[in-house]
């Protein structure tokens, strides 16, 4: 069954419809939720029971991109997390300012929303106008924005893996809250010493020490090697300039297919150290402590949109995107406790709802009733839409105070079919393993429990690795080893696409870009990609050459997300509340919080995107301000 | 408007503290929560060597983000010239020890991050700083009541010995710590075009007030070393550009390179003294009037939207990575990144700018003529002298007509004639020079025949 929880039907020939005989089918009762802090009774119990309750916050949360922090209630006697918020720090109104311009500045406006991972914000515009303009690129276009895609995706993953999560796993930070695990570190031979070359596992750990490990220093010498070949036929990078409407403005010879070609096969070998250095450090903590497989923990609810589109099969429109879609390198999924939920596009972009209870924006569909009138009832294919999905979103901000009660968030809740959602690397190694209905390179092989990459040869023997699916402990050291997976998958895939390019450039068929003629009539485009940490849409109506509504969903909206009205909490929020505290401490004054960091972390928050949401175009007066302040005040008293 | 000397009082009562105060008792904090290394480890990243012999033993960068998309961050871990690593491990002679507090690098998180921000505010860091902004400046310091649109800590991270501008629950407004940091700055870096001139987020129809570094700290700003605000646009900028900055500043403070000129917006005058056209693989094309007539074509992208002739910025000279890359170097238009009028004098984006009907209109006249010019001049000096002497060139990739056309023989009369006037004539030595004896040795084994194989 696809959805559980919101009203929509499918009949006997997969056409969805709303459940008959619901007035108002995606009405909701907002659930209150009561902090401890503001529960009185409840925390006088508490701190009654025992003196070891704590306030821990990081703010800001460092070796993240972007503004986060995260409050958090513990108990450091029984070890336990009693509370969590996630709290995203930075508005920029994006969408506003998109609002009312030439739909042709969204692909640069829209790149500026993020400066990790701008490349795919510009792709993904591209692919919204594109479906809006009704034009599609030509094959060498589309080979040329998967390069582009795989680059990004290759220098992401090792800045992750050892500039932000890494320290966390390093010499200074395991000494410091964990000692014991040091000594056994120095003790413990290295499973993958014949790849990555350290003997044991404290090796590797002073390797990834920030500035004078070796690792770290590789890591951000790799991010250069594939920004070099992503400039190359981008330009330049975050923000590329080549990606246009109707495929790519770059003038790509031979030399750059040279380039970018010996820049790939690099990390054939560099990914194959990662996938040995993560797979010794995650081993090794489930070894010292089985309990480190429930850090990070939460259910296997994980959404995927897809990306590396085939060059024959997009065809941009959404008639046909469940086709087109599926025919993709990764292929798009929902993966609900561990299952497949759906496979279909369509059904993955009408599950999608954004909530603002706890977030610093009015509501404006009235608790879910639109106000019984919202412009998109149904998607251009007849599908049921619920008001708020982003098509139909209409946010308006609120800054205000942080009240964990209320508001206490820029970020919005989105939530699929009504349950918080993961994405990033994993549900991509996740959706192509579990099916086989897709596009797939010569290398890679889904075994339904697993993906077999099959690594080429280079300055390293060619060797077979396989990623299976975690669906025993979903955690953040399992959210680490597929990422350092994933770098071998995504070098595997740029190679597919670097293969296929020199195929078309020996046919001759080396056109990148389609003419197109602006139209000035009324359309809707919805761009589905991935950044580097997942899910990725951009949904735009347009107007009269202008754009009425632009709304970005990001990766990191969906898990940074504070709770919903339903009083759930988003994925951040959710692992962090499950995560024991292993670290080892005697006074609550020695606590550092490396067990919390290290869960966050492994998510790869990418925060600048996750706060740009905006649509009515409401200038922010004092009257505004103060008009919320006044909300606050009803909750004090 | 502001009083950027004093701090303001603290608020008394937020909603948050009055509750905590009265229904309560407030849970403590850990002191060092956040400090994964350990508290002996030095806050921030780097810090680990550098010259000990120059003015300047140690110094200290506080990296801030405003509007910011981390874009600036991200070019700038792309820096090779030098890169971060460099500048952090000290590993370059001369450079002073430098540690920086940069929200996506640093070890430490939290309050124990923010500390030395505080210690910075309260003037008790023990040594100079350099305060570096990305993105731009909300207007959040009108905000009359709690609210913000960029966060950075809260309220009690502010130094005890003066009174927080936010309750203590509350988060901190970036625009508080630089407003209070700049001033004992020994210079403010803008880095990006949302800090150095506002950007996108200050775009057009943008509700949050956004301004650069610049108007925020306005025309009566100098740092404690009394310098203006240091611009080093770019959206994003090359990386490059601002570590080579911050290594010459460093450079010549220490004594060791000379004073680095800054332009009357405070750009660095070596870096974007020049239009981004001038050095530009595509300028070529331009000169000829030949242009782009869909993208992926491989000549000037004028006709497509590129604004290069009137932009200053240097990346297609530096490149956008190690020398790799860069805008029209790859294929795509300028839309002026670098410049004050981003984006909204340059959009919208792919239509050509209207003064290029005038420039490009009248190159495509002149230019196309001396593209032909050039076309006779260069397919004369594409044949070697030897091969005007046989009359044919010895490839076999080359066209069955190779003889020299009349019309170019002529041309290659007269064009001697003025190229050497006054000099020797190397043309008519060419043409006296025997051939050699064993050219074309193919023909001649095959024109001899006999012996060799049968």
């Amino acid at each position: 069954m696809c959805f559980k929880n919101l009203p929509v039907e499918f009949d006997e020939n997969g056409v969805a419809h709303l459940k008959e005989g619901v007035a108002d089918p995606y009405s909701y009762e907002v659930t209150e939720v009561t902090p401890i802090e503001q529960d009185e009774a409840k925390l006088k119990k508490l701190l009654e029971r025992n003196g070891h309750i704590r306030q821990v916050d990081f703010d800001p949360v460092t070796r993240v991109a972007g503004a986060l922090a995260f409050h958090t209630v513990v108990d450091l006697e029984s070890r336990q997390v009693l509370e969590t918020d996630s709290m995203a720090t930075l508005f920029r109104g994006y969408e506003v300012i998109l609002k009312g311009r030439d739909p042709r500045d969204a692909i640069f406006i829209s790149s500026r929303a993020c400066g990790v991972c701008g490349g795919v914000h510009s792709t993904t515009s591209a692919l919204a106008l594109e479906m809006a303009f009704g034009i599609q690129p030509p094959p060498m276009g589309t080979v040329a924005r998967n390069l582009l895609l795989s680059l990004e995706y290759l220098y992401d993953h090792p800045l992750h893996l050892f500039l932000l999560a890494g320290p966390d796993f390093s010499e200074p930070a395991v000494r410091e809250t964990n000692p014991e695990i040091w000594e056994q570190a120095q003790r413990a031979p290295a499973a993958g010493k014949e790849v990555h070359g350290y003997s044991t596992i404290a090796e590797i750990m002073t390797a990834m020490t920030p500035l004078t490990g070796e690792l770290y220093v590789e890591a951000l010498h790799m991010t250069r090697v594939a920004r070099e070949a992503y400039v190359l036929i981008g330009g330049k990078y975050p923000h590329p300039q080549t990606v246009i409407p109707g495929g790519i403005s770059a003038t790509i010879d031979l030399s750059d297919m040279n380039e970018i070609h010996l820049r790939i096969v690099k990390f054939f070998d560099y990914g194959q150290k990662v996938v040995a250095v993560y797979n010794d450090i995650v081993d090794f903590f489930y070894e010292v402590n089985p309990q480190y497989r429930e850090i990070g923990r939460r259910p296997a609810n994980l959404i995927e949109t897809g990306q590396w589109d085939d060059p024959e099969a997009y065809d941009a429109t959404f008639a046909n995107v469940d086709d087109w879609a599926r025919k993709r390198w990764a292929p798009p999924a929902v993966i609900r406790d561990g299952d497949l939920a759906t496979k279909s596009m369509t059904a993955l972009n009408m599950g999608v709802e954004e909530f603002v209870e706890h977030s610093f924006y009015e509501d404006w569909t009235d608790g879910g009733a639109g106000n019984g009138s919202y412009k998109f009832k149904e998607d251009p294919n007849g599908n049921p839409l619920p008001p708020n999905h982003p098509w139909n979103k209409e946010t308006i901000p609120k800054p205000q105070g942080t009240n964990w009660k209320d508001k206490y968030s820029w970020s919005t809740s989105p939530r699929w079919d009504r349950t918080a959602m993961e994405t990033g690397p994993y549900s991509r190694l996740w959706a192509a393993a579990v099916s086989d209905d897709y596009t797939k390179t010569r290398f890679i092989e889904p075994t339904g429990k697993s993906l077999k990459l099959n690594v080429p040869q280079g300055a390293l023997p060619g060797k077979e690795y396989e990623w299976v699916v975690p669906t025993e402990s979903w955690g953040a050291f399992e959210r680490n080893r597929a990422r350092a997976h994933a770098i071998l998958y995504t070098a595997l895939i740029a190679y597919d696409n670097l293969l296929i390019g020199l195929d078309m450039m020996r046919k001759g068929d080396t056109k990148v870009s389609t003419k197109y003629k602006m139209p000035k009539d009324f359309r809707v485009g919805a761009g589905f990609w991935g950044a580097g940490r997942g899910y990725l849409t951009h949904h735009l109506v347009m107007d009269k050459g202008v754009i009425e509504n632009y709304q970005i969903l990001t990766p990191s909206t969906w898990m940074a997300s504070p709770k919903d009205p339903f009083g759930n909490p988003g994925p951040y929020e959710e692992a962090v509340h499950a995560t024991p505290l292993l670290e080892n401490f005697e006074k609550p004054e020695d606590y550092k919080g490396i067990d919390i960091l290290r869960t966050i972390r492994s998510f790869d928050p990418c925060m600048p995107c996750t706060t740009h949401i905006h649509t009515e175009n409401r200038v922010i007066s004092r009257d505004v301000v103060t008009c919320a302040c006044g909300v606050d005040e009803e909750h004090e008293h | 408007m502001y009083d950027t000397q004093t701090c303001p009082k603290g608020r008394e009562g937020g909603t948050l503290e009055a509750k905590q105060d009265t229904v309560a008792p407030k849970i403590q904090r850990p002191p060092h929560v956040g400090k994964v290394f350990g508290a002996d480890v030095p806050h921030g990243i780097g810090g680990l060597g550098g010259a000990t012999d120059g003015p300047i033993e140690e110094i200290h960068v506080f990296w801030l983000a405003g509007m910011s998309c981390d874009g600036c961050s991200v070019a700038v871990t792309g820096a090779t010239s030098p890169s971060v690593e460099e500048l952090l491990a000290g590993s370059i002679p001369g450079m002073p020890k430098l540690y920086l507090h940069h929200p996506v690098l640093s070890v430490d998180a939290g309050a124990s991050f923010v500390e030395p921000f505080a210690q910075a505010v309260a003037g008790e860091l023990g040594a100079p700083y350099v305060v570096v902004l990305e993105g731009s400046i909300p207007d959040d310091q009108a905000f009359e009541d709690e609210g913000y649109f960029s966060g950075l800590g809260v309220g009690s991270d502010w130094p005890e010995s003066m009174d927080s501008p936010r309750a203590d629950d509350q988060p901190l407004r970036v625009t508080d710590w630089i407003r209070w940091m700049a001033p004992g700055a020994a210079a403010c870096v803008a880095i990006g075009t949302c800090a150095t001139w506002g950007g996108v987020p200050a775009a057009a129809g943008n509700i949050t007030g956004s301004m650069s570094l610049m108007d925020f700290l306005g025309k009566d700003y100098s740092s404690a070393l009394g310098v203006p605000v240091v611009n080093v646009p770019g959206c994003s900028p090359v990386g490059d550009n601002f570590t080579e900055v911050v290594a010459a500043v460093l450079m010549f403070l220490q004594g060791s390179g000379p004073l680095p000129e800054f332009d009357e917006l405070g750009r660095p005058a070596w870096q974007f003294g020049e239009t981004v056209h001038r050095h530009c693989v595509r300028a070529g094309y331009y000169e000829e009037g030949t242009f782009a007539k869909q993208e992926g074509d491989q000549e000037c992208l004028v006709d497509l939207g590129c604004w290069g002739p009137v932009v200053q910025c240097n990346i297609t000279e530096r490149g956008a990575i190690n020398h790799m890359g860069g805008c029209m170097v790859a294929g795509g238009a300028c839309i002026g990144c670098t410049m004050p009028g981003f984006p909204d004098k340059f959009s919208p984006f792919y239509k050509a700018p209207p003064g290029s009907f005038v420039s490009g209109g009248t190159t495509r006249v002149y230019g196309a003529a001396i593209k032909r010019l050039r076309r006779v001049t260069m397919h004369n000096r594409n044949r070697e002298a030897i091969w005007d002497r046989s009359g044919e060139v010895p490839s076999a990739f080359s066209s069955e007509s190779s003889k020299p056309s009349l019309g170019s023989k002529l041309e290659g009369f007269f064009y001697s004639k003025l190229q050497y006037r006054g000099s020797v004539n190397q043309a008519e030595r060419s043409r006296e020079q025997p051939n050699p004896r064993t050219r074309d040795i193919y023909r001649q084994a095959d024109g001899e025949g006999e012996g060799e194989e049968s």
